[in-house]
């Protein structure tokens, strides 16, 4: 790696609009395209000085930080357009986390990385809509509360309570959402709100291992650990009145549920099958990264056809996933206000996935090209009139969902043409983290969180409450700046925010 | 593979091992007198996270085999295989590692791992880990000394 002083490294930064920069080839060796983030004043302080502690002399540990990542995979063989950070971005696996790189389909050179993907295979946000208003609501708040922790298993060592055995997950893993539709766990428009209708079709499940579908039995149907969550969520502004009312969103005060999962320890064993297999490959094939973590394969070798296949099978694995708790949410619901779900109108509004690589068409240079697009905590983006996107939100834009820190807010955003041109139609998809697991654990108290989310009025259910620290807001960036940088960037465009009234969580 | 032992005489190790910082994970810090007491201690770190080892009693011992190209794959599979334990059945939290083969040529690694099966109820719920990683690993071996250590960052 390069050694150079922080001033020297600033020289192949270059700031070139007021929310985003540019990074120079030559920051990382060999680099084929340029890299660029989008930040904000604030982002931008917190991005810049990650680098300036990597730049410590006589550092050793440690980690590289997200702007010398973009870099490093701007690096990787294939790469169209631009390396890109989203403002959420911080250090991640390989990739940052809020990395987006796209990949030639017809250079026979391009590579596929699951560490472009990450190890939660479409870890993605799902919101449902309901047609209660908050005052409905709140009488009922911490009974609903409990109501959905007593029906979502969550947290650690949970296990799912959807009946399953071996050969039907082998089925859902083939055909993800419309097993749950066959199954009778979800409607048939729910499909229709899904990125690729909930199913990849190129999934095989002979190509997954044996462990990872040990690991993904159990899980099917659970909410997990970490920052994944539900939320009952009320509607605090409407910044785009038209967008939201093609969604079902009327009014403020209006009751959603946000869903925020993955694909358990089932895309977590995918993924790490993958790298330990592209390890092999990258030997064979002399491919040369710039970091032994940014392991990957040509995506016309074995290696890499048969991570994308089973990446497929992880991701209908999530969806069928979030669709078992779109399931349970609806009948905890349901038993509340004694009524049906059809009654309470609760479809859902879209489900995004932001840990993925998807086949798609762009323009690169003029041209219509094919490309294969990784997506690591970004979401995709697409604008108005995209094919790709249901005909409900053909004059909206597709929907974007960003899921914020436990307690703050979250947001709908609509995908936009410039974010087509600039950034391969994708946005940012959350917070992003500041502050390591470790350092909030040593300079939070869970009480402080606990009792400061109780006095704003919101209800909490936690699986592992002395951990609640390591996800409190303060351990992230605001996400209010992350969507406001998106927003003026024109990546996307702001349409709702959302409140939340209870937190269920791992 | 469940295999049998005998609760006479059984001690626990002392703690040789702590979390270190990293933004988004964590990293095991595990070390010892030997290689081998290092790779135990990280593996046991890595169930201090998921739970509260004091509520873990040991109940069943299972045996793992482990191998890789070298000593960091060594380490990795021995930890993905402890986490396999955990995730599926027997969803086995260890309180002890016992490494009975440690052969540095083939890399290869045996281990009797203590504990018993998490049940939510009586085993407190920590963060679910992900995945073990490459990320920054480090192998400390200092023979002179005596003293070896081990950093893993553990997707959580």
């Amino acid at each position: 790696m390069v050694v150079r002083s922080y001033n020297d490294e600033l020289k192949y930064l270059e700031k070139v609009s007021d929310h985003c920069w540019r990074i120079k080839k030559g920051f990382q060796p060999n680099m084929n395209v340029e890299g660029c983030f989008y930040v904000n004043s604030r982002l931008e302080r917190l991005m810049l000085e990650e680098l300036k502690n990597s730049c410590r002399p006589g550092a050793v540990g440690g980690f590289l930080p997200g702007v010398k990542q973009i870099a490093n995979v701007a690096a990787l063989p294939g790469i169209v357009g631009r390396s890109i950070g989203l403002p959420d971005i911080h250090s991640g696996y390989g990739f940052a986390i809020g990395n987006m790189a796209a990949f030639d389909m017809d250079d026979p050179l391009s590579v596929v990385s699951p560490g472009g993907v990450g190890f939660d295979i479409n870890c993605g946000v799902r919101l449902l809509r309901t047609n209660l208003y908050e005052k409905d609501v709140q009488p009922v708040k911490e009974q609903l509360a409990q109501s959905l922790f007593d029906h979502i298993p969550v947290g650690v060592g949970s296990k799912g309570i959807i009946p399953m055995n071996a050969r039907d997950l082998e089925e859902a893993l083939e055909m993800g959402m419309d097993w749950s539709l066959r199954e009778g766990y979800v409607w048939a428009e729910d499909k229709e709100h899904c990125e690729e209708y909930g199913r990849m079709l190129n999934a095989d499940p002979a190509k997954v291992s044996m462990r990872a579908k040990k690991r993904g039995l159990p899980q099917l149907g659970t909410l997990g650990a970490g920052n994944h969550y539900a939320e009952i969520q009320v509607v605090d502004e409407i910044y785009d009145k038209w967008s939201a009312s093609k969604m079902g969103i009327e009014e403020k005060g209006q009751v959603v549920v946000m869903i925020h999962s993955g694909s358990r320890g089932f895309g977590h064993q995918v993924a790490t099958d993958a790298l330990v297999q592209m390890e092999k490959a990258m030997k064979r094939d002399k491919i040369e990264t710039n970091d032994r973590q940014l392991a990957c394969a040509r995506i016309n070798s074995v290696e890499g056809q048969d991570y994308l296949k089973a990446m497929a099978a992880a991701a209908n694995f999530a969806w069928v996933n979030r669709s078992s708790m779109t399931f349970l949410t609806r009948q905890a619901f349901a038993k509340m206000f004694n009524t049906t779900p059809d009654d309470l109108d609760m479809h859902v509004i879209y489900d995004v996935s932001h840990n993925i690589a998807k086949v798609e068409n762009h323009m690169v240079d003029g041209k219509e090209r094919k490309l294969l697009v990784h997506r690591k905590g970004s979401t995709r983006a697409f604008p108005p009139h995209h094919p790709l996107i249901p005909v409900d939100y053909q004059l909206t834009g597709q929907p974007v969902l960003v899921g914020g820190t436990m307690g703050t807010c979250s947001y709908v955003l609509t995908g936009t043409e410039q974010g087509m041109k600039e950034t391969f139609g994708s946005t940012c998809h959350g917070a992003g983290r500041a502050l390591s697991r470790a350092k909030s654990r040593r300079n939070i108290d869970y009480k402080e969180v606990l009792e400061k989310l109780d006095q704003i009025g919101i209800a909490i259910r936690v699986a592992s409450p002395k951990l609640v620290m390591e996800e409190a807001p303060e351990s992230y960036k605001d996400v209010t700046d992350v969507v406001d940088t998106c927003h003026a960037a024109g990546i996307s465009k702001k349409c709702i925010k959302l409140r939340p009234i209870a937190v269920i969580k791992g | 593979m469940e295999v049998e032992f005998s609760k006479d005489n059984f001690l626990l190790p002392e703690m040789k091992y702590e979390y270190l910082d990293h933004t988004a994970d964590v990293q095991l810090h595990g070390w010892g007198t030997s290689l081998k007491e290092a790779f135990e201690q990280c593996g046991v770190a890595m169930f201090g996270y998921m739970t509260e080892l004091e509520y873990v009693s040991v109940e069943q011992c299972f045996e793992i085999e482990a191998k890789g190209d070298d000593l960091e794959g060594l380490l990795f599979h021995f930890l993905d295989e402890l986490l396999f334990l955990f995730s599926a059945e027997p969803y086995l939290v260890c309180k002890k590692l016992e490494i009975t083969k440690f052969d540095m040529e083939t890399f290869e690694i045996s281990c009797r791992c203590y504990g018993e099966p998490f049940e939510l109820g009586k085993h407190p719920q920590g963060t679910e880990v992900k995945a073990i990683t490459y990320s920054a690993m480090q192998i400390v071996q200092d023979t002179t000394a005596n003293h070896y250590e081990v950093f893993v960052i553990i997707d959580i």
